[in-house]
């Protein structure tokens, strides 16, 4: 094809060998050329049949209208939320379908305008990320956004954030923070915000109103109750999965109940405990974390190493099948493997700590009643209880960052954060 | 009489068809209507987002300004994950790709070289998502008609709306069997010349679209619409056509509805309306403005290959078929099209030595007479009930009298005692005909045949015996 001299958002016209067709150059996504018909439909058109292409029109930017200053409501307490990505207060690109992130208090309060009536809006874009692609230097830079916030006196704060690893981000920030004054609450939306159907609006309003409402202090996570759009549970920082690719109430809380439950109609909030921390205590922040740590998923068929693989790691966390098992038994020719998976631990457990946590997810690894278990724990493997994986997994990096090792094989199973529930009730299961 | 041309009457049509396959981005089967109870009902909220132009789009922002709640009703026969917006869309149904291509073959369109998803802003509540997933399949088709050629700008392939069930101030109920079903739109331009050739373009379409085999039938599963403009004035797209005969009523009377406007002085406005039972149209909501899509990122999209529409084997047109039909068998018009769809009636004439227009008789005026006369439902009679019968007419066991009374027997579940209906020889009942005639002295021929009718009815041949009883009359 020519070379031709126009670019994208251009109004141009394409003639083929059987018609005539005119368009607004948009991104293709694909070989083929794509304009934007006066209907609004793209049309992608394969370049091979194109004669010859006339720019009819070059695209002129609008200016963006000017947008007047957001008066002060000095009643009102005062949020920051801090963006790091994902689909929570993203706005589409209508040019090319892409997500872009304009993210002014001004540009919040026009998409969200019943923020006005809660409180005031500080905003910031930290980062434009997945929440796939954290590390472990994106918690220090939080809990340093976080320390400049709470200098600034804000009420509460607000992480907008991708919600794959949210949870995992929020157990992480909730031992970064071992003590904090003001709530911290992560809001991620599994609908993004472009579209009518986004619960990106509801978990932002009910996590607002449960900042400007309650004593609550600490870090937790606001997401939608169930599929519809009446309630937000806040959920425990160190307690929550994503237990569902898609679904607006993908996270669930595991192993314990909900903080509380906020009524995105009525504003009522409803505490379903009562033992949370309240606001006013000093700001204490540890946000280093041991980068050599990492977590295995215990399957059939295992190979010696895939756990010797980890020779030189400080820390491993295992997802154990049933009450925290492993291969480990030779039965018979077919087994044999497992006496070197065997070696392979106890070599590993000589320099890492290695702690064990219930792949099922829901309830408690104990190590005691079978005796598998009881060998793992000769290894030197200790119970994690009924840590979420993840949990203990940034737990355990956090602990190797802060503490001596002696310490941390004790700290690991005390409850710091509420990672560890001792007494499970029967409710707390699906 | 309106003169059309002289108002620089313009009108164009919007045709769409559900299409007989599961949904269009998820594997729930399509119903027309799903007869379960629903087993799900989830109360959400929708809000309108900044169109493309970065400004909220009209429609938009007058379904915002009711605020509504809505409240969606699903059965797990008819709705997954997808319809309740729980889980994305699955890459799109490419069955129903390849009955719109074929659809697009018929109407002479040129198909795209690649399917692009599009969402339309939707923010009535009939979409869970707060959109349409829509796309654009072919260009510049057109149709034949009596008063010239009627271009199709557009053919559009997508997914259907859920259907409302109620309303009231602050909530919708929405049911979503409905939603996800495959459909085709097409778009007629605005050259159609009055009332009556839109009814002709809207019914030529829909036989074109009939004939694939491949689409939807009944109540709801097409709709048209209809818009119009006159003296380059607003525009006004009517929805909610019953049925094509309103076709006409309701564009002159919506016509004679903006010539009173144009008439006070006031001003005309592009908007909505609906097409009411009396041939009339009552206000919807203004017209949604043309900058509401944005391409559907979570559904990939389809490149159409030169092999893949080559190997799309196109139908005949009913009109085609029913033709040749009536030209063959020498059938009733109205009899021959209303064959066409029926897959036993070529394979009966082949069988027996019936005359072909007793079997069509047979086969659909017969079940109509049923229903009519005895009240029963011929759906339930099965190709094997006619098969039983034209297997004794074909033997002369029974007589043409005889067929109503057995084939209702058969939908009532009677045993069939054959024995009852067989057709006795005319050559058997003739001494008796000749005395009762004698018995009978001065009685009429009508009288007379109503007396045999009512002892030999189905079991002789009419005909015969008429002429029996002629014979000793006289």
């Amino acid at each position: 094809m020519k070379k031709y001299n126009f670019k994208e958002s251009d109004l141009i016209e394409i003639r083929t060998s059987s018609e005539k067709l005119q368009g607004v150059l948009m991104q293709s996504p694909s070989q083929n050329l794509v304009i934007k018909l006066n209907n609004g439909y793209n049309l992608s058109i394969n370049k091979n049949d194109i004669e010859n292409i006339k720019l009819l029109k070059k695209y002129k930017p609008q200016k963006e209208k000017e947008i007047s200053q957001i008066k002060v409501n000095k009643s009102l307490p005062t949020i920051s939320i801090l963006h790091t990505g994902g689909t929570i207060a993203s706005k589409v690109d209508y040019k090319t379908g892409g997500v872009s992130f304009k993210f002014t208090p001004q540009d919040l309060l026009e998409m969200f305008p019943e923020l006005r009536d809660i409180a005031n809006f500080k905003a910031k874009l930290v980062r434009k990320m997945w929440s796939d692609d954290l590390r472990f230097k994106h918690m220090s830079i939080l809990t340093n956004e976080i320390k400049n916030e709470i200098k600034n006196k804000v009420d509460g704060i607000i992480i907008g954030m991708g919600t794959d690893n949210l949870a995992v981000a929020s157990a992480a920030l909730s031992f970064a923070l071992e003590s904090c004054p003001i709530p911290i609450i992560l809001v991620g939306a599994q609908r993004s915000s472009d579209r009518g159907s986004s619960d990106a609006a509801v978990n932002l309003i009910c996590a607002a109103n449960f900042i400007a409402k309650t004593d609550f202090a600490g870090v937790a996570i606001c997401m939608h109750e169930n599929m519809e759009d009446n309630n937000c549970l806040i959920l425990p920082a160190c307690k929550t999965r994503k237990l569902h690719t898609s679904r607006r109430d993908a996270f669930k809380v595991v192993n314990e109940e909900p903080i509380a439950k906020v009524n995105y109609y009525t504003k009522q909030i409803e505490f379903l405990r009562h033992d949370h921390t309240k606001k006013g205590n000093k700001l204490i922040i540890k946000n280093k974390f041991e980068e050599k740590v990492a977590l295995i998923k215990i399957t059939i068929n295992m190979t010696a190493n895939q756990f010797s693989a980890y020779k030189g790691y400080k820390g491993l966390i295992i997802e154990g099948t049933g009450l925290g098992h492993t291969p480990l038994d030779v039965i018979d020719k077919e087994t044999k493997e497992h006496d070197k998976i065997k070696k392979a631990l106890e070599n590993l457990s000589k320099n890492c700590v290695i702690v064990m946590t219930p792949q099922c997810i829901f309830g408690r690894v104990n190590m005691n009643v079978y005796s598998k278990g009881r060998d793992l724990q000769k290894i030197g493997i200790i119970s994690g209880e009924d840590m979420l994986p993840e949990t203990a997994f940034v737990k355990l990096s956090w602990l190797l960052a802060n503490y001596p090792k002696a310490q941390v094989k004790e700290l690991i199973k005390e409850n710091l954060r509420g990672e560890i529930n001792k007494r499970i009730l029967p409710d707390e299961f699906i | 009489m309106i003169d059309y041309k002289k108002l620089d009457f313009k009108c164009g049509l919007e045709i769409h068809k559900q299409l007989e396959t599961h949904k269009l981005f998820c594997n729930c089967p399509s119903f027309v209507n799903d007869p379960n109870k629903p087993d799900i009902i989830i109360n959400r909220k929708l809000r309108s987002v900044a169109g493309e132009t970065g400004t909220l789009d009209i429609a938009a922002e007058y379904e915002k300004s009711k605020n509504k709640n809505f409240v969606y009703e699903a059965c797990s026969t008819s709705s997954c994950l997808v319809e309740l917006d729980e889980e994305p869309p699955h890459p799109i149904n490419q069955h129903a790709i390849d009955i719109a291509l074929e659809i697009a073959l018929l109407l002479n369109a040129k198909i795209v070289d690649e399917i692009q998803i599009m969402r339309k802003t939707v923010i009535d509540g009939s979409n869970t998502s707060g959109f349409q997933r829509t796309s654009l399949i072919a260009l510049n088709g057109y149709i034949e008609t009596s008063k010239g050629r009627v271009l199709i700008p557009e053919i559009y392939l997508e997914e259907e709306a859920a259907k409302k069930i109620k309303e009231d101030e602050k909530t919708i109920i929405y049911r979503l069997d409905r939603l996800g079903v495959p459909l085709v739109e097409i778009k007629t331009d605005s050259s159609i010349k009055d009332p009556e050739h839109a009814k002709e373009t809207a019914a030529l379409i829909g036989m074109i679209l009939k004939s694939t085999g491949k689409v939807k039938s009944g109540l709801g599963t097409i709709r048209q619409d209809v818009n119009i403009s006159i003296m380059n004035k607003a525009r006004t797209e009517i929805k909610g056509f019953q049925d094509l005969r309103s076709i006409p009523k309701v564009i002159e009377n919506e016509v004679k509805r903006q010539l009173s406007i144009i008439e006070r002085n006031e001003e005309l406005k592009n908007e909505v309306r609906k097409a009411e039972d009396n041939f009339t149209t009552t206000f919807l909501r203004p017209m949604p403005g043309s900058s509401r899509l944005y391409p559907e990122t979570d559904v990939p999209f389809v490149i159409i290959t030169k092999e893949r529409i080559s190997k799309i084997k196109l139908p005949e047109l009913i009109t085609i078929k029913a033709m040749k039909l009536e030209e063959m068998y020498n059938l009733p018009a109205q009899l021959a099209r209303e064959l066409i769809n029926n897959k036993t009636f070529e394979k009966f004439v082949n069988k027996y030595t019936i005359e072909p227009s007793l079997i069509a008789h047979i086969l659909i005026d017969i079940p109509k007479e049923i229903k009519k006369r005895n009240n029963l439902d011929p759906k339930k009679l099965k190709e094997q009930d006619f098969e039983f019968i034209l297997d004794n007419l074909n033997k002369n066991i029974i007589s043409k009298e005889a067929i109503i009374d057995i084939l209702s027997e058969i939908i009532q579940n009677k045993k069939i005692d054959i024995n009852k209906y067989k057709l006795i020889s005319i050559d058997n009942i003739e001494q008796e005909v000749k005395d009762m005639v004698q018995k009978n002295k001065g009685a009429s021929f009508n009288a007379l045949m109503g007396i045999i009718m009512e002892k030999y009815h189905g079991k002789i041949d009419g005909k015969k015996a008429s002429e029996l009883v002629k014979k000793y009359i006289s």
